[in-house]
């Protein structure tokens, strides 16, 4: 291949700058959460998510240089490569907090339900361009892409992580909604999902029934599993418009908040940096996710359009559930803010997503 | 692609933006509702749970003696309390409070699974025992600064000053009487706490608004000492059970010490017995004895018309009065009023008494302040007991001559000889003379205070000679006798009363009381020894501790021996006559 100039000319600035900010956002947020109040073994692991920020630049640069349209011939094998170390997850992970997520190579150790994430988007993006029709597609060339889906999310749900796992069939549905489904298989699948709601139910842990009913009603145990959100809600809230401050969270440095470096970071930085600081974080998100999709708007090829519109899908139903969680607006289900909750795994993978954005949008004016 | 199919993706896409964003909204309009309007609510529930209100006490005023040297002080220590509902594992917290501080584990697992907020652990710990569990870093255990009270001088002054307990409250004593002063101000302490319950900015320095105010008493602890040391030899010499000795100035009834025996340190209370607790000079009554005989003397000269030469026959040593028999010691004929002092004698008491009549003897004691409270800044206070003249019966009347069948307390009898020793003017006793508030600012000082004048200048002055002869040669007191001094006093040997009602054999107050220098008193002391077993004559028991104490504190107090002056006064009064 040779080097193109227009390569440069077409570089995606914005989409640095903006990942740029939500990384900054993330450093300032996760700075508060390890310092304020906690004991230091906690200061250790920002200099830990610096590392992963920078080998996340790495990924992300690594991402772009090659035309993404190799990806599409990479996709099987990535997706079963994926698939390999959920199996090796089950088989040789290790038990953190009740579940296992985790497999460690030497000192480093990586959640490959994050890359799985990758792997699906990629299979189904290589699937629908091939198969994306104006009539839209019935049950039959559904079965392909259901199996594709439900494989990882069973894998996943072992672990168990449900939040992750739903995570997998949104990112998954949301594609497929958008290559477009046939109307009657549309309102069959609607159905079927409809019952299958409360079977649901019965599948789900005692802790997992519980949050749904504490999301239904937080002040039906406010001590004991309605804390979280309820503290959570008052991290946010007590901040106010303008916040009390950077380092000045009570919440957050009395630790009356759980998880407040992973899952509830949100809340910190609504706590310090009140509603200003939360409508500016969901703003850079927002034009984050519309400049997800203006990539796939400028984008002329189907594969590319379908990856990049998967990967803002990720971005945004992370984004939503997780704000949406912290403040009240859903179950509480483990799924880290993108770039800004600590962990390594997510912030890589979500750097690779940004690199293939970039990838995307670079070369757009290349034509087959 | 077809150029249809290429729009159509493109509103897809479309589409996509809009759902994402109207969600994206949902959120924004959940953080305004939760920030903008929930906020002060929610801001308010976030102080409820991280700040919580201790009720605590400032530090308490601390007492001075006449010298400002510290009699007692409150010092900072740190208490250990548990918030049960935060203790994440009793048993390992039981165990491990348990080793740091010595306590039972089963006593404390008992505390930490109460059902109350609150519970204290263990109260006024050591430094050392409070960074011990310190660091053990339990949730739900707590440091609070307290304050212990401390009192320096151990035994000296113990029953004085009295005590405080664990709260900060005066219990005994001056601690209990200006409570009102000494104590620290009530009031709430906010402070932060993690979701652990662990207490954070608790520590900071105690603010002085909350303090108490200081108290300067008028005892000196030089004096105290003399005091206590003189009195403590005297009741260990003669085996006693217990005695009391009260300095006082005369000119302005302010107490210098007022020692008693047997002595407690306030520091470990628990370690003596409550009774010694009591300052008994001031609470307890006993029949005085023959000290009592200068007050009927100042009455014979002050309103019976006679003068310190008017004699009376003493029976030979056994007087009948109905179906008793009063006794002297040695057998007298014709004595002087002066002599009846001198020699103490007890028949001549009741014929002083036959000829002045109970009414004058009864007004005068009263004069004196007998039967009622002195006033004494101290808790507790007796009025001691005089029934009314019109009650006495003839034996009452003799016996009440030379001080039995009254009771009075060593606070009434020595505020009594003072007014005579202060040319016949009554002053109220106190024993502090000043409060302080936390700054070290003058708040309130107490002036010496003129009761009334009971007897005549002249009066005073005649029964202060005739007091002189008791310490000269033949006189009961002689062993009194101060080197350089003129010195007045009075013994006395009472007997004490049973529970019956009769008089126990063999139980006797020994007594000494006595003011120097002669012409212008700056010390009036009374010593009182109860029950001494080897020996119970007054002048035998109580003065050589009188004496004791006598010398001392004018040396210490740096007043000039005047025997040179005396002297020639004699001389010369020798001179004239002759």
């Amino acid at each position: 291949m040779m080097f193109d100039r227009r390569l440069v000319q077409y570089f995606d600035w914005g989409l640095l700058i903006l990942t740029l900010s939500v990384l900054g956002i993330g450093l300032v947020a996760l700075y508060s959460a390890v310092t304020a109040g906690t004991p230091t073994l906690q200061k250790s692991l920002y200099f830990k998510q610096l590392i992963w920020y920078f080998a996340g630049l790495v990924m992300m640069v690594f991402s772009f240089v090659f035309n993404y349209k190799t990806l599409d011939r990479w996709a099987p094998v990535i997706y079963i490569g994926c698939i390999c170390l959920l199996i090796g997850v089950l088989l040789f992970g290790k038990y953190v907090g009740g579940s296992k997520r985790w497999l460690s190579f030497g000192s480093v150790s990586i959640q490959p339900s994050e890359l799985v994430k990758i792997a699906v988007i990629l299979i189904l993006a290589r699937y629908y361009a091939r198969h994306a029709n104006d009539r839209g597609l019935t049950l039959r060339e559904l079965f392909t892409p259901l199996f594709l889906t439900v494989l990882p999310f069973f894998l996943i749900v072992r672990q168990p992580d449900l939040g992750t796992a739903m995570l997998v069939l949104l990112i998954a549905g949301s594609i497929t909604v958008f290559v477009k489904i046939e109307r009657r298989s549309f309102i069959y699948l609607l159905t079927a999902g409809s019952v299958s709601v409360p079977l649901v139910w019965f599948l789900l842990k005692g802790y997992q029934k519980q949050r749904i009913l504490t999301f239904l009603d937080p002040d039906r145990d406010p001590l004991g599993a309605g804390y979280h959100i309820i503290q959570s809600k008052i991290a946010i809230g007590s901040g106010m418009i303008f916040g009390k401050g950077f380092l000045k969270g009570t919440q957050n440095a009395l630790s009356f908040l759980p998880e407040h470096h992973t899952d509830f970071i949100f809340s910190v930085l609504a706590e310090e940096w009140g509603f200003a600081g939360s409508l500016f974080t969901l703003l850079v998100f927002l034009i984050l996710i519309i400049w997800g999709l203006s990539v796939a708007h400028g984008c002329r090829d189907p594969f590319g359009i379908i990856l990049s519109v998967g990967i803002t899908a990720m971005i945004f139903w992370q984004v939503f559930i997780n704000i949406g969680m912290v403040m009240g607006l859903m179950p509480v289900v483990g799924v880290p803010l993108p770039f800004i909750s600590y962990g390594g795994s997510s912030v890589v993978s979500l750097m690779i997503c940004i690199g293939i954005l970039m990838n995307i949008s670079m070369r757009r004016f290349m034509f087959e | 692609m077809k150029p249809s199919e290429k729009k159509y993706i493109r509103i897809r896409i479309f589409l996509v933006g809009l759902m994402f964003s109207i969600f994206l909204a949902l959120i924004g309009t959940k953080a305004v509702y939760l920030q903008v309007f929930c906020g002060s609510w929610l801001s308010e529930r976030a102080s409820n749970q991280y700040e919580r209100s201790f009720a605590c006490r400032g530090k308490r005023g601390s007492i001075y003696d006449s010298n400002q040297r510290e009699v007692a002080v409150s010092i900072d220590v740190t208490s250990i309390a548990a918030y049960p509902k935060n203790v994440k594992d009793v048993p390992s917290t039981a165990k491990s409070l348990a080793k740091s501080l010595k306590i039972d584990p089963g006593q404390l697992t008992k505390k930490l699974t109460a059902k109350r907020s609150f519970v204290w652990i263990k109260r006024h710990v050591t430094p050392n025992e409070a960074k011990e569990v310190r660091v053990l870093k339990l949730p739900g255990i707590d440091f609070l600064p307290e304050h212990k009270r401390f009192y320096p001088m151990k035994t000296l002054f113990a029953q004085v000053v009295g005590f405080s307990g664990m709260d900060g409250r005066g219990l005994e004593g001056i601690e209990f009487y200006y409570d009102s002063y000494l104590k620290g101000a009530d009031y709430q302490l906010t402070v932060l706490k993690d979701a652990l319950g662990r207490g954070f900015g608790v520590e900071k320095s105690w603010d002085a608004d909350y303090s108490g105010n200081n108290l300067v008493l008028t005892i000196d602890r030089a004096i105290q000492y003399i005091a206590e040391k003189s009195l403590e030899k005297a009741v260990l010499e003669y085996s006693a059970k217990s005695g009391m000795a009260v300095v006082m100035s005369p000119k302005k009834g302010a107490v210098l010490a007022l020692a008693h025996f047997p002595f407690f340190n306030p520091n470990s209370l628990r370690d003596f017995r409550p009774e010694v607790w009591r300052n008994r000079s001031i609470t307890d009554p006993f029949e005085p004895g023959s000290t009592m005989k200068i007050f009927l003397a100042a009455a014979a000269l002050e309103s019976g018309g006679c003068t310190s030469n008017t004699i009376f026959f003493c029976e030979n040593g056994a007087y009948r009065i109905g179906r008793n028999t009063v006794h002297d010691t040695h057998s007298h004929g014709w004595l002087s009023l002066q002599q009846i002092v001198k020699y103490s004698s007890n028949i001549g008491a009741v014929k002083v008494t036959e000829k002045i009549g109970p009414e004058v003897l009864y007004e005068t004691l009263h004069d004196f302040g007998f039967g009622l409270k002195t006033g004494i800044d101290c808790p507790g206070e007796t009025t001691g007991s005089v029934s009314h003249y019109r009650r006495w019966s003839k034996i009452d009347t003799g016996a009440i001559a030379f001080g039995q069948g009254v009771s009075v307390s060593a606070i009434q009898l020595i505020t009594a000889a003072c007014a005579i020793a202060n040319d016949g003017i009554l002053m109220k006793p106190y024993i502090v003379q000043a409060i302080s508030d936390p700054n070290g600012r003058l708040i309130k000082s107490f002036a010496p205070c003129k009761v009334r004048r009971v007897v005549s200048e002249q009066t005073a002055k005649t029964v202060r000679r005739i007091m002189t002869t008791v310490i000269s040669s033949g006189g009961t007191g002689e062993k009194a006798a101060l080197e350089g001094y003129s010195v007045c006093g009075k013994t006395g040997t009472a007997q004490k009363t049973d529970p019956n009602g009769g008089y126990a054999r063999g139980k006797y107050v020994a007594s000494f009381i006595g003011f120097a220098p002669e012409d212008h008193p700056e010390l009036a002391i009374l010593v009182l020894i109860d029950e001494p077993r080897k020996n119970h004559f007054g002048g035998i028991v109580a003065a050589p501790a009188f004496r004791e104490i006598a010398h001392e504190t004018l040396h210490y107090m740096n007043i000039n021996p005047r025997q040179g002056g005396e002297r020639l006064t004699v001389s010369r009064g020798g001179k004239a006559r002759g």
